[in-house]
């Protein structure tokens, strides 16, 4: 490198995405409400679809939407769900 | 002295500048090789250069330079063969005994020296090199100093005007959206004044990247600091990096906010910090450069980058960087970093988050109490007309001519702040439009509801030019659960 770099390389390696499902049947999928105005009211009507698409749903909540997400939590959401939605912003 | 024919050659191994370390022992086990060192900015090097690429004989060129320098001298000279890199501290130049540039030496397939040619002499260089290098004019010229041969003092006046490529800093996305500087090695290096590199002061949100002290002088490189900013810089950052401060939520909101660093204390003038006319900038290399450090900091250590993880709506000039020196020679009244725990004679920075600097315009109050409440009203729009209270530690940043009528009842800076909390207080039948808080929504319509919590919430400052009484106060970040942070800057680390 000709310059040093003000980058840290670990931050920088994209982590891939899972695959994607082939059905939401059976499965388990958390919803994580970052306790934004009215984000759980979304989370309302994707847990509606979700069950009517046979799905299992967790609901879950991070205590303030602008601090990231514990470490218990993340623990808790990947060991019971495969699948996770982020109700996000207002 | 140049090495004696028949000693043998120093092995090295240098980058090139396509890639890759090149050994002189992979070299010679193609047959003699030649090696000619220049430096990148020598005329004479880059005429030699020049006249070898149009004979088209085979050379590797040893570039006391950056790569990014070297290659810029062989485009210069047309030269498309191979060149490698050797920048500070020359130790292979010296090896080579060198003197001057360029230094011409062929080495046979043994190792041994088998003829060196000093400066450009077209006769002697077309006999050691086995190739026609013409007749034209100059048929000698003399070279220039290797940078080997530099003393301390040349050397870091080399690293103070070095390698400068602001575009070669867009194209890293190495910037804010203005022209950064180069972080050379040397440059890097003399910002961390024998410090350790790898040292660190804790992952950056949002992105985590770790912000050894290595990246921050990095970054304080790119912002145009120069050494004696970095005090400064480093103590912003680890205050920045508190938990309490919540850079995580500052950094990727759609809020426009900032972080607001206000500079206590003796460092103020090794930093050559104003605190005095025009203190809110722009104008001053440290206020400008310590700030601007900061946010690169965050965008690129921190990955939060505007656009990217930085989500911010509108952004604000502020997030440029922003940071504020109090004068506390003209303030009547302790400063910052006393009433905030340390001692008067320390140095320090106080972390803050908030947007651009709202001027308040005030000429006609006479007494403290008519000033502190047009201060404080001037501020209550803030984040939005009916959010009371705003939740969130407000910077006022008072002018000294404010700061003499508040001052002239033999008001302290706790008088202003209860004044100012006190008077702005609005019924919550009022608030009650488009976005208001639960307390406003649970009052009752006669209740007076203040715009901040707690007169504590009131952080205020004196800076600014001796004429003029405008003040200027900085919306907070909002809802973000982050408190002002304040550390004392060592100087002596």
């Amino acid at each position: 490198m000709r310059y040093v770099s003000p980058y840290d390389p670990a931050a920088r390696t994209p982590v891939a995405a899972a695959p994607r499902p082939e059905t939401l049947a059976g499965r388990t999928v958390a919803l994580l409400d970052i306790s934004k105005n009215r984000g759980a009211e979304f989370l309302d009507r994707i847990e509606r679809h979700l069950r009517e698409r046979g799905a299992e749903v967790e609901r879950c909540r991070k205590p303030l939407f602008s601090r990231p997400a514990g470490g218990e939590l993340v623990e808790r959401i990947a060991a019971r769900a495969d699948l996770a939605v982020e109700g996000l912003a207002d | 002295m140049p090495l004696a024919a028949d000693m043998p050659a120093p092995d090295f191994a240098l980058p090139s500048t396509t890639g890759g370390p090149v050994e002189l022992a992979g070299l010679l086990a193609a047959g003699p090789a030649i090696v000619m060192f220049v430096t990148d900015d020598c005329p004479t090097c880059e005429l030699t250069l020049r006249r070898i690429a149009t004979a088209g004989a085979g050379v590797t060129v040893v570039c006391e330079a950056p790569a990014a320098a070297a290659s810029r001298l062989a485009a210069r000279a047309g030269f498309d063969g191979r060149v490698l890199a050797e920048p500070a501290p020359y130790e292979t130049s010296r090896a080579y005994g060198l003197e001057a540039v360029p230094t011409t030496v062929k080495i046979a397939p043994s190792g041994a020296v088998a003829g060196t040619v000093v400066g450009w002499d077209a006769a002697a260089l077309s006999a050691l090199l086995g190739a026609d290098l013409g007749a034209d004019p100059p048929a000698r010229k003399p070279g220039c100093a290797a940078r080997s041969t530099y003393d301390a003092a040349q050397l870091a006046a080399e690293a103070a005007t070095g390698d400068d490529d602001p575009e070669a800093m867009f194209e890293l996305g190495w910037t804010d959206g203005l022209p950064t500087v180069a972080p050379t090695p040397e440059r890097v290096a003399a910002m961390l004044a024998g410090r350790d590199p790898s040292a660190s002061l804790g992952p950056v949100p949002p992105g985590m990247g770790d912000a050894t002290l290595e990246r921050v002088a990095a970054c304080a490189v790119l912002a145009g600091c120069r050494p004696e900013h970095f005090a400064v810089v480093e103590a912003a950052v680890r205050a920045m990096l508190e938990p309490g401060f919540n850079l995580h939520g500052q950094a990727v909101t759609t809020q426009p906010a900032g972080q607001i660093a206000v500079v206590n204390g003796p460092v103020r003038r090794p930093a050559g910090l104003n605190p005095g006319m025009g203190a809110l900038g722009p104008g001053t290399r440290g206020n400008a450069t310590i700030g601007r450090a900061l946010r690169l900091v965050v965008a690129l250590t921190g990955e939060g980058m505007p656009g990217r993880l930085d989500r911010s709506t509108l952004g604000q000039s502020g997030k440029l960087g922003c940071c504020v020196a109090e004068d506390e020679e003209r303030s009547p009244w302790p400063p910052l970093h006393v009433e905030r725990g340390l001692a008067a004679g320390a140095s320090a920075v106080t972390l803050l988050a908030g947007d651009a600097p709202l001027s308040i315009s005030e000429h006609r109050s006479r007494t403290p109490e008519e000033l502190a409440a047009a201060l404080g009203w001037a501020a209550a729009t803030l984040w939005s007309p009916n959010w009371w209270p705003i939740g969130a530690a407000t910077l006022f940043v008072i002018c000294p001519e404010h700061a003499d009528t508040l001052a002239a009842g033999g008001w302290g800076k706790d008088d202003v702040r209860w004044a100012i909390w006190e008077a702005v207080r609005r019924p919550a039948g009022e608030l009650r439009h488009g976005e208001f808080t639960a307390r406003v929504a649970n009052a009752h319509d006669t209740e007076l509801v203040p715009k901040w919590d707690s007169p504590d919430d009131i952080i205020i400052i004196v800076a600014g030019g001796e004429a003029g009484r405008f003040s200027a106060v900085f919306g907070p970040c909002v809802g973000m659960d982050w408190s002002p942070v304040t550390l004392e800057v060592r100087c002596d680390t």
